[in-house]
């Protein structure tokens, strides 16, 4: 108990030195804090968007077909594995999806892109195009010969709502099938892929451009939540031969969301880095400085018996002291500063072009994961106690007789 | 038997690469229930020699016993053991330690002990009563008179029963009447108590306390009447 309260008068007899400190500390972590929340929202918004946009969160295709979207490679055995995924734990909802690589414009403007015939009832219960028209009306079960268009598309073929439009692609027996479409709605996502790349029809209208039947190319799949995705791939391939089909998680249908995630947090770390060498720089000074004043002080104290680890002991402690306090203080004002913009979000409309390429929404909305708050002050502790070290060992090795007769 | 036997040392401090003999040949023995002064003028080797009977620094040369123990080559570890438990300082300026009160202060070498803190207290709390600072426990040293200080300094040298006490210029820094009281004050101990006391000063009245007087010149004994 002496020793703690000798480390706690020691801390206030330099206020002002104490403080500084105490907020480099508090400050640094809040900052910390901060960083990762917004790392983690925005990384997280674009996992989400990537799901609720574009993917689902799994996808089954016929081995093959992703990387080449051959028309013929429709889905083996695809009633019995409706089937099957109608049984499985954890799948909140199941939609079919044609897909096909096609050329959409009028007589003066084209462009390539993903047509994808949808069924438009099912595919609102995986994802979430329907909320992103912004202009016109989603599709409609029967709207067969309609199309949904994103909206960077109609101004690089200068269409508009109601305008027709001409779709043209390879049918499943060779030859060219061109149909015209009367643009129902045009959506705006934000991302580029999207709102360039891709237009919807409905599965009739996609199944009788291409010429199929009742076959399909893509079952996307929407779970519970994002954790349930390994259980759950792990439950179909024991049913699904992957020599017929394929099961694909979202992150193997689009890596770079991941891919962008490492890096970011790579950006963090780096960060994180720089923010902590501050803080440490600033405790290593203060307890120097303290160390250095108290020279005389800490010479009779090792003159009456004090032991170099007892002293060694102290100067950690009021280390360890400062760090508590800065570190309460800035888990307290991260946490608030996060969770408040978790709730009003941070605006990038600006940015909107930059964001849009990777599906990142122009609007973030902090977020805090815990995992990265214990690493942040775990990290920040083990460093400023590393630091904490060197003054605390100078201390211990004063000899006692130059100490006492220190000025 | 002696307490402490200080035979043939010498100790040469280093400098800028450059040495200083401080002590040459020294002996000298002290026993149980001295009130010895070193008595010398600035640079004759009476700090030196105290350092080196308190266990702060170990001769370049020769050996010193303190109550049986060699510890002119003892570990520092076994110093600090052996400062803790035998030694007993009074330091010029008294160095009470600010941030504790004159209490902690007394007590903070029973801590060290490991010993538990009733017991700590109470003893704190005798001796602050036989020295008539039972009043001022609770006040911290920048709180206290020179004279309080002092008293205080003397309380935590002698709260562990030490079998020697080492003062170095006691009185350097306080006025002529404080520092007799002082002075009077560490004499009735060495009476009533039997404790050793050896102090280094250049200061003839206080030289006048003491039953033995060591004189020093250039780092060596000239008279240990």
């Amino acid at each position: 108990m002496l020793l703690l309260k000798l480390a706690l008068v020691n801390i206030s007899r330099n206020p002002r030195r104490s403080i500084i400190t105490v907020l480099a500390v508090g400050v640094g972590l809040a900052a910390l804090i901060f960083l990762w929340g917004f790392g983690d929202g925005t990384n997280e918004q674009m996992r989400e968007n990537v799901i609720k946009l574009l993917t689902g969160h799994i996808q089954i295709h016929a081995t093959g077909f992703q990387n080449s979207l051959s028309p013929e490679l429709t889905i083996v055995e695809k009633n019995n594995l409706l089937q099957n995924l109608s049984q499985t734990p954890f799948i909140k909802a199941v939609t079919e999806r044609v897909k096909c690589e096609a050329l959409v414009g009028t007589t003066e403007h084209s462009r390539g892109i993903i047509l994808t015939g949808i069924d438009p009832e099912r595919e609102t219960t995986v994802t979430r195009i329907n909320e992103f028209v912004k202009q016109g009306e989603f599709l409609g079960n029967k709207d067969d010969r309609s199309i949904l268009i994103g909206s960077r598309l109609a101004e690089k073929i200068h269409v508009a709502l109601g305008d027709k439009v001409v779709v043209m692609t390879q049918a499943i027996d060779g030859t060219l099938a061109g149909y015209a479409y009367h643009i129902k709605g045009i959506f705006h996502t934000g991302s580029q892929t999207l709102d360039e790349l891709s237009a919807f029809v409905t599965l009739a209208g996609a199944r009788d451009l291409l010429g199929i039947e009742e076959e399909t190319h893509e079952i996307a799949l929407r779970l519970n939540d994002r954790k349930s995705i390994p259980k759950v791939i792990i439950e179909l391939k024991k049913t699904i031969p992957s020599d017929q089909n394929e099961i694909l998680a979202w992150n193997d249908i689009v890596p770079e969301t991941e891919q962008w995630v490492e890096w970011s947090e790579a950006i963090i770390r780096t960060i994180l880095i720089a923010v902590m060498v501050v803080i440490g720089v600033s405790i290593m000074n203060t307890v120097l400085m303290s160390v250095f004043e108290r020279t005389r002080e800490l010479g009779v104290m090792l003159a009456i018996g004090t032991s170099p680890g007892q002293i060694l002991r102290l100067i950690l402690l009021e280390t360890f002291i400062l760090e508590l306090f800065g570190m309460i203080l800035g888990l307290a004002a991260g946490f608030a500063v996060t969770t408040y913009f978790g709730n009003v979000g941070i605006s990038f409309h600006e940015l909107e072009a930059a964001f849009s390429r990777s599906y990142m929404s122009t609007m973030t909305y902090t977020r805090v994961e815990w995992h990265h708050v214990v690493e942040s002050i775990i990290t920040l502790f083990l460093l400023t106690s590393f630091i904490g070290l060197y003054p605390a060992w100078k201390a211990s090795r004063m000899e006692p007789v130059k100490a006492i007769y220190h000025s | 038997m002696e307490l402490v036997e200080v035979q043939n040392i010498q100790k040469i401090f280093r400098e800028n690469s450059q040495a200083v003999q401080a002590l040459t040949d020294i002996s000298l023995t002290i026993r149980p229930g001295e009130f010895t002064a070193l008595c010398g003028p600035s640079g004759s080797g009476k700090t030196t020699l105290l350092n080196l009977i308190g266990c702060l620094d170990r001769p370049t040369q020769g050996k010193i016993l303190l109550d049986g123990d060699e510890i002119s080559r003892a570990s520092q570890q076994d110093l600090t053991k052996i400062r803790l438990r035998k030694i007993g300082f009074i330091f010029q300026d008294f160095n009470l330690i600010p941030s504790y009160t004159a209490l902690e202060n007394i007590e903070y070498v029973l801590w060290l002990q490991g010993v538990r803190a009733a017991a700590r207290q109470k003893s704190a709390l005798e001796i602050c009563s036989r020295f008539g600072i039972e009043k001022l426990i609770g006040r911290r040293p920048s709180k206290l008179s020179r004279g309080q200080q002092q008293r205080v300094a003397v309380a935590r040298a002698i709260i562990h029963k030490p079998k020697i006490v080492l003062g170095d210029e006691l009185t350097a820094n306080l006025d002529h009447k404080t520092g007799a009281d002082l002075m009077d004050f560490l004499k009735k101990l060495n009476q009533e108590e039997g404790m050793t006391f050896v102090y280094a000063t250049h200061d003839p009245v206080m030289m006048e306390r003491a039953n033995r007087i060591v004189r020093m010149q250039d780092g060596k004994i000239i008279n240990a009447s």
